[in-house]
């Protein structure tokens, strides 16, 4: 009985395990086989070209993938020197009350529903400048991203073996230039929060929803103005009832797959774990 | 005393953060103000949605709270033996070839954005559901209130609580895979030397980490709440309080990706959206916190 029990445990643990995996696989298969054929069908003008009318064809994403790549960029800009900084501060000083708060802080900041910051941005910058922009879009981008590239530092900064830090203060260096020197040991661990920041929020959708507005026929006007991104257009087209932009949104799904894809393994690759 | 001139610089930085977050809550808390003033609780405790752009407005958001809390439930129910089956394979009886691939392959899980999930979910997971799950249980037995709803469109509490629970698995497993590689070695060993099988030293093992795998629970719960486009593509967007698993309804992220786009034409819609975001924001920040002190206290204990 025992021993049919423990075959039995067996069984559930690789029925778990399929069943936790699968999806995956089935996800990765179905992008590919629904998006490529829109991609060959497309070609180059898929990449390049503008959304068509309802029914009329394929046209192309490029707005979209532009849009994407400048939310991305304006973003990271605006998010990562603070994410930087935070992250040294609660590297250097884990016991100060503002330390220890500040990790709270961002391990609740990462957790925290990334809608709520599309609302707030929209309130706090679309209603007062009165329309969508590219700058709302990458501020709330830059939220959603600063705890990840925080942490990211910090635990960098932490994985220095402490007899550096003791070494450069036995110098009797300032607490600048011992970070300045810890920083540079730690750069590996900072570069990869802040890929797996633009990672992230390369697919971000929905603090996008109120905030960057969706633009798709026009490429990028300026950052006062509407701006599209690929996974905003794939969650608008996938709620309209039209046949080609059905095959629109699985030919983006391909896009932004194969972009996310190509940050993240080689990322992943080269590591032991990833925080998500 | 010396100034740590360092300190000092670095602080204002760091103060934006924080300052960030409490405006958050600050933009929550007083836009919801008119809603409060006009309605009281009732926003939270009535399913109405009365929108008019002349006449008289009435929101309630309980449906969007009630769904939200359904479908993450249903996620969690799922992910919850999923999630630690795989951790213990992978950690115990995982051939070494196998078990860096499939910790990968989570990752790439965890990471990968949730609107592919959404388009997955409404073109393919929804009508395999509807075809082989939803269907045969309602015909055999939709006398149970869980099964009673037809599964006209597929678009449900069910399909959205699916969808979740594969986005949420790999995130708990993560932390439950740590946590139970940490055991120590000699805990193993000692349940052998007693005679148990590797079922039942598993049992105990899992027993050890306990705290950590509730908090991957709350953290994994605190996820799927707040989770919101490839939900809004597959629960239906309908206001709906319902026991059936089949019914569509609504999440409170849903209610808000929904309606907020044209929601400034009406005077208190946006206002009632932002009480509906308030409480998720209560919520989230609630169940978080909760997952986090869990995880840490456990962190502490195993030193």
């Amino acid at each position: 009985m025992r021993r049919f029990k423990d075959h039995l445990f067996l069984v559930y643990l690789v029925a778990s395990t399929i069943f936790v995996v699968l999806p995956l696989f089935h996800i990765l298969f179905c992008v590919f086989a629904n998006g490529l054929p829109v991609l060959m069908k497309g070609g180059m003008n898929f990449l390049t070209g503008v959304l068509p009318a309802p029914g009329d064809g394929l046209g192309g994403i490029g707005p979209a993938i532009v849009g994407t790549l400048v939310l991305t960029v304006l973003a990271t800009l605006m998010g990562l020197p603070i994410a930087v900084l935070t992250g040294i501060f609660s590297a250097e000083y884990p016991n100060s009350l503002i330390g220890r708060a500040t990790r709270t802080l961002l391990l609740i900041m990462m957790e925290f529903p990334t809608i709520l910051v599309g609302l707030f941005v929209m309130n706090i910058l679309v209603i007062p400048l009165g329309s969508y922009s590219a700058l709302a879009g990458a501020l709330a981008l830059a939220i959603v991203m600063m705890p990840y590239v925080a942490v990211y530092t910090e635990q960098a900064l932490k994985d220095v073996p402490s007899r550096y830090r003791e070494g450069a203060f036995a110098l009797g260096l300032r607490r600048r230039t011992v970070v300045k020197i810890l920083m540079s040991m730690a750069r590996k661990g900072v570069v990869t929060g802040i890929l797996i920041g633009i990672a992230k929020v390369a697919g971000e959708t929905a603090p996008l929803l109120f905030t960057a507005g969706g633009s798709y026929t026009v490429y990028f006007q300026g950052i006062n103005r509407p701006i599209g991104a690929v996974p905003l257009l794939i969650y608008q087209l996938v709620q309209q009832p039209y046949q080609n932009y059905h095959e629109i949104a699985w030919g983006a799904s391909l896009v932004l797959m194969l972009i996310f894809l190509a940050i993240f393994l080689p990322i992943r690759l080269s590591l032991k774990e990833v925080k998500l | 005393m010396k100034i740590d001139k360092f300190k000092l610089a670095l602080l204002p930085i760091t103060t934006v953060v924080f300052g960030i977050f409490l405006l958050m809550l600050i933009v929550y808390v007083s836009q919801s103000i008119p809603i409060f003033k006009k309605e009281g609780l009732a926003i939270y405790t009535t399913n109405v949605w009365k929108a008019s752009e002349t006449g008289e407005e009435f929101y309630g958001v309980l449906a969007a709270i009630y769904g939200s809390v359904y479908t993450s439930v249903i996620a969690v129910l799922i992910a919850l033996p999923l999630s630690i089956g795989f951790a213990v394979f992978v950690v115990d009886y995982a051939p070494k070839k196998l078990k860096e691939p499939l910790i990968v392959a989570t990752d790439v899980m965890a990471g990968l954005p949730t609107i592919l999930y959404g388009i997955w979910g409404a073109f393919v997971l929804v009508p395999l559901l509807k075809r082989f799950v939803m269907e045969p249980l309602y015909e055999h037995f939709s006398f149970i209130p869980l099964f009673s709803y037809p599964p006209i469109t597929g678009y449900s509490y069910l399909s959205a609580g699916v969808l979740l629970a594969i986005m949420v698995t790999p995130f708990a497993s993560a932390i439950i895979r740590e946590a139970y590689r940490m055991v120590p070695r000699v805990y193993r060993e000692g349940a052998y030397a007693l005679g148990l099988t590797r079922f039942e030293a598993t049992k105990v093992l899992l027993g050890y980490i306990k705290p950590a795998i509730l908090s991957g629970f709350l953290l994994a719960f605190g996820r799927a709440i707040g989770e919101t486009v490839a939900v809004s593509l597959v629960v239906g967007n309908t206001f709906n309080i319902n026991p059936s698993l089949f019914a569509p309804g609504y999440t409170i992220s849903s209610l808000i990706a929904n309606q907020f786009g044209n929601a400034f034409i009406y005077n208190y819609m946006p206002s009632a959206l932002f009480a509906a975001g308030l409480a998720l924001f209560v919520i989230g920040l609630v169940i978080n916190v909760a997952g986090l002190i869990m995880l840490r206290r456990w962190s502490h204990a195993k030193v």
